[in-house]
């Protein structure tokens, strides 16, 4: 990394423009570009900053299948069976990810094949054909996630799932990204068009291009993406406070227009309980926190959580406490960011920037034996971290770990790209990795405590359990009833005496906060 | 672990495919020495700014679990070797490779066991001896042994809500009989269940199987080898010899088809998962390379078959299929995902029909020639970073020791005919040798 090639936001010649040939162009600040001159691979990630929160009511879920009715069906040009067929030479391909606020159209080519492969891009991007059979492949496959694979093979996914719908219901983030299983049946071929036409905009585009092209790739992707509809619908502003306090790390954020959404404040522990027939129990919690990459209190909460729950590494301190002394799941971690697909992935997702973020547990399945005594450890944990803070050995060492480990966070071109892009959504000047770097070294223990207080409390969060005999935890939860735990075998002194405390915990339910839902009922309408 | 075996597949056939403009199609120049006691080290350097994958591969996984009620140990074993040594406690180590900000993980397969570390290149002999001393000095007490058998279990009952998990567990059990095949990697779960009673046993486990004899050092990215080299003799020079391979009873051929069928207690659509009896990896092995090929071509995203069922008929969610290298006799793989449970006799006919097809009708020349340009590609592109690279050639290091293979199978690869992939169907593909089971869910 020290060395990488420095990301350069385009600053892209009038000598470029003069060779075009007159129609709309996409402008040069839509681009990123990462050159990586001995780079055998071309990536590109061609960001459009639409995504579920633009689903219209009755229609959730419409985002994700418009996007994958232009790289999983045909264009104009070919059919998809064409399209697999001249892509499979190549050994290249190209996907759609929506989330919330982004759809990204990444792929990536060795440069000998660019001149087969970017014509199919470009047809995916401009050109898609919707046709109705590809339209009901589309709904047959979201349906499918959200009626099986959702609810039923895999419950850390079905728990957080449960939570962020939670937090934000009602808003645009009220639904996740696959949608609701009445309103894609209801999707229609005009549903997926009229879409495209609206958010598939040059106002809505970041172009992120990477590795080892030619500059006139660029003057290609300008001339040809700028036959896209120029509406513009992203709204360019600040909101980095690094910028106000003067330090000039903040440019102009590329953010949808769209409100933001704001969660409903929570009373207290708002709990949703799943029932189902679950071997064990999944346990995600968390609320909303008005900080984001870019501004100083990020890096120093960043710090805290890193210590507190670092994603899948053994220095997190809940996997310490829950698996590595009490052998009571396979890990436990902590977020200040949205991370879909953690079971999957070792390292952060790019391009799915969320303009309002939570802070999260995930306790991944316990047994439901244990279930009362796990959740009452995490939250313990919590609170003392928001009490106490961060000591300065724990400070030292975890600021120390981040400043190397973040170099683990994109090792490929692609993955720099990914950070690049959200760069520019996040309004970051530079490089948000680099920053991360630069933070650890002046970020002082007061900085990461006062961050804590700031933006972390104990007492009010939304709980999502997915769990077998939801009504009995609920009464446990609500009498708030001891928790003893018992182990087969032995365990020492301090754990057995840390279990008395934590078993007697106090968490306090109202009864009117906990609400039992059915598995089939999820996802539905 | 299937999963794996298919992207494993992917890596090999992008190896194969490399060298069609040089001798060696490895596009790195490697340098592999054993040590007098017998421990392997592999090192590549690579341009990979400041960063260095290491990886320490022990030729151990569930295949060699042969002592009955033992399933699921080579995993379970993965989990101790974070349990400290008295150099370096559990807390210790975890506190140190924290300190260094290393990328560290490890994962087990049915013919291996992986530990690697991705770190900044500063600390690579902290990495060393950190390593080093584990392999050699693992000390843990009865009492987080057994709490380690907890976080196993949690390890089963995240993964098990998947009906993929139940389908392979019932296949390979169908499959085989005496073979240790016959359990997945993570094991059966009452044997999972007994694992905190079995303290002495792992200790036997470690003696026989974690010695310098049975693992290889893989060192990728940024680094100096002869300094490397220096710091591997120093800090594993006294590790002792002394594997004792374990007695892995071969599978009789099958003698006809076998069929079974799985309920899945949650919702999913059905999955038909059609296994055929293979052979082991071997890179001379014409018939065994070109199903390999075969598999791509007869069910991959260009195949008659896919383009009918998943896109025309739209009569499967998907269809894929796993023809894995491995020590001994895997499956060759075919699943789908079907739509309507009435289709399920369809789709499997489908399948059938599709592999009598290849065993009499030559395949198209331009698409195996589309295959092999592919392939090279994708090798090209696939090994990019060190950590990519190192566990892309783990599985090679694994099964036979070293990396020539890679040239040996691309040979042969090269030299695959339509005439030879008929033949592999004609082999392969028979009904004794098959064995087919069907998943349903219990709700509907």
């Amino acid at each position: 990394m020290k060395t990488a090639p420095l990301l350069i936001v385009c600053s892209l010649l009038a000598l470029a423009s003069s060779t075009l040939l007159g129609g709309p162009t996409v402008s040069d600040d839509s681009f990123v570009l990462l050159p990586v001159t001995n780079d055998p691979t071309i990536s590109f990630r061609v960001v459009f900053l639409v995504g579920s929160q633009n689903d219209p009511a009755g229609k959730e879920g419409l985002a994700g299948v418009t996007a994958s009715m232009l790289t999983d069906a045909a264009t104009q040009r070919n059919s998809y069976e064409q399209i697999l067929d001249k892509l499979y030479p190549l050994a290249a391909s190209y996907s759609a990810s929506t989330t919330a606020e982004m759809t990204v159209i990444s792929g990536r080519t060795h440069k000998d094949n660019l001149k087969d492969y970017y014509p199919l891009l470009m047809d995916a991007i401009l050109r898609p054909a919707f046709k109705q059979d590809d339209l009901d492949r589309m709904k047959s496959q979201t349906l499918n996630y959200l009626e099986n694979t959702l609810r039923y093979a895999s419950d850390e996914e079905l728990g957080k799932a449960v939570l962020y719908t939670k937090l934000f219901a009602g808003t645009g983030y009220g639904h996740i990204t696959s949608g609701l299983a009445q309103s894609v049946r209801s999707i229609t071929l005009d549903d997926v068009q009229s879409f495209y036409k609206k958010f598939y905009t040059t106002g809505a585009l970041l172009v992120g291009v990477g590795g080892g092209y030619d500059p006139s790739l660029i003057d290609d992707l300008k001339r040809d993406l700028g036959g896209l509809p120029g509406a513009p619908s992203v709204k360019v502003h600040n909101h980095n406070d690094l910028n106000a306090s003067g330090t000039g790390t903040s440019t102009a954020a590329r953010q949808s227009d769209t409100p933001i959404p704001k969660a409903i404040p929570l009373n207290g522990f708002e709990v949703t309980m799943v029932e189902k027939d679950a071997p064990a129990t999944a346990i995600s919690m968390g609320f909303p926190i008005d900080v984001l990459r870019g501004t100083k209190d990020w890096y120093a909460l960043a710090i805290a959580n890193s210590w507190l729950g670092e994603h899948r590494n053994s220095s997190s301190h809940l996997y310490q406490v829950i698996r590595e002394e009490r052998g009571l799941n396979y890990g436990d971690y902590s977020y200040i960011e949205y991370y879909p697909g953690g079971g999957g992935f070792t390292v952060p997702p790019q391009n799915v920037a969320r303009r309002q973020q939570i802070f999260e547990i995930w306790i991944r399945p316990v047994p439901n034996e244990t279930r009362h005594f796990a959740l009452r450890a995490a939250l313990r944990e919590f609170q003392k971290l928001v009490t106490n803070g961060l000591t300065e050995d724990e400070f030292r060492l975890t600021r120390e770990f981040l400043s190397k480990y973040v170099l683990h966070y994109a090792p490929t071109t692609m993955q720099r790209l990914g950070y690049a892009l959200d760069d520019r959504f996040y309004g970051i000047k530079g490089s948000h990795l680099e920053m991360f770097r630069e933070m650890m070294k002046s970020l002082t223990l007061e900085d990461v405590n006062a961050a804590i207080k700031k933006h972390w409390q104990y007492g009010k969060m939304a709980i999502a359990v997915v769990t077998k005999d939801a009504n009995a935890f609920k009464d446990a939860l609500v009498s708030d009833a001891p928790s003893p735990i018992t182990y087969k075998t032995p365990k020492p002194e301090s754990v057995v005496n840390e279990d008395k405390e934590i078993s007697v915990f106090p968490v306090k339910v109202k009864a009117g906060d906990v609400k039992v839902v059915k598995v089939e009922e999820l996802f539905e309408k | 672990m299937k999963l794996f075996t298919v992207s494993i597949f992917i890596l090999f056939i992008l190896i194969a495919g490399s060298t069609a403009m040089s001798e060696s199609i490895f596009p790195y120049t490697y340098r592999a020495e054993r040590l007098p006691n017998g421990l392997t080290v592999i090192m590549i350097p690579m341009e990979s700014p400041g960063l260095v994958a290491y990886y320490s591969v022990v030729r151990t996984g569930s295949r060699d679990e042969v002592e009955a009620g033992k399933s699921g140990f080579a995993h379970f074993f993965e989990h101790m070797m974070f349990r400290g040594t008295k150099k370096y406690p559990a807390q210790v180590y975890d506190s140190l490779v924290t300190t260094i900000g290393a990328n560290a993980n490890a994962y087990t397969t049915d013919d291996y066991t992986a530990y690697h570390l991705n770190f900044a290149k500063e600390d690579l002999e902290k990495v060393i001896d950190l390593e080093s001393d584990r392999f050699q000095n693992l000390d843990y007490e009865k009492a987080p042994f057994q709490t380690e058998a907890g976080a196993v279990y949690g390890e089963y009952r995240k993964s098990i809500t998947s009906p993929f998990a139940l389908l392979n567990e019932k296949m390979q059990d169908l499959a085989y009989d005496v073979h240790t095949y016959k359990h997945t990697t993570i094991g059966f779960e009452a044997d999972i269940k007994a694992m905190p009673e079995a303290y002495e046993y792992s200790k036997s486990f470690f003696h026989r199987f974690y010695r310098p004899d049975n693992v290889v050092i893989i060192v990728t990215g940024d680094f100096n080898p002869d300094a490397t080299m220096g710091l591997i003799r120093k800090y594993y020079g006294s590790w002792q010899k002394g594997y004792v391979p374990p007695q892995v009873v071969p599978e009789p051929p099958q003698k006809g088809e076998r069929t079974a069928e799985v309920s899945y207690p949650g919702r999913t659509l059905p999955i038909i998962d059609i296994g055929y009896k293979g052979d082991a990896f071997d890179p001379d092995n014409t018939g065994y390379v070109a199903a390999l090929v075969l598999g791509d071509l007869a069910f991959g995203e260009t195949s008659d078959l896919y383009k009918k069922l998943y896109v025309k008929e739209q009569k499967v969610e998907f269809i894929a299929s796993s023809i894995p290298m491995n020590r001994d006799v895997p499956l060759f793989e075919i699943y789908s995902m079907v739509k309507k449970p009435e289709d399920i006799g369809y789709v499997r006919d489908e399948v059938n029909k599709t592999l009598e097809e290849y065993k009499t009708k030559p395949v198209d020349v331009q698409r195996l020639k589309d295959m092999k340009k592919r392939q090279k590609y994708s090798f090209l592109m696939g090994l990019d970073t060190p950590d990519h690279l190192a566990g892309g050639v783990a599985r090679f290091v694994a099964m036979t020791g070293g990396l020539d293979v890679i040239d040996r199978l691309y040979s042969k690869f090269e030299t695959i005919t339509p005439q030879d992939i008929m033949a592999a169907a004609q082999k392969y593909f028979t009904p004794e040798r098959r064995s087919i089971v069907v998943l349903k869910g219990a709700k509907q």
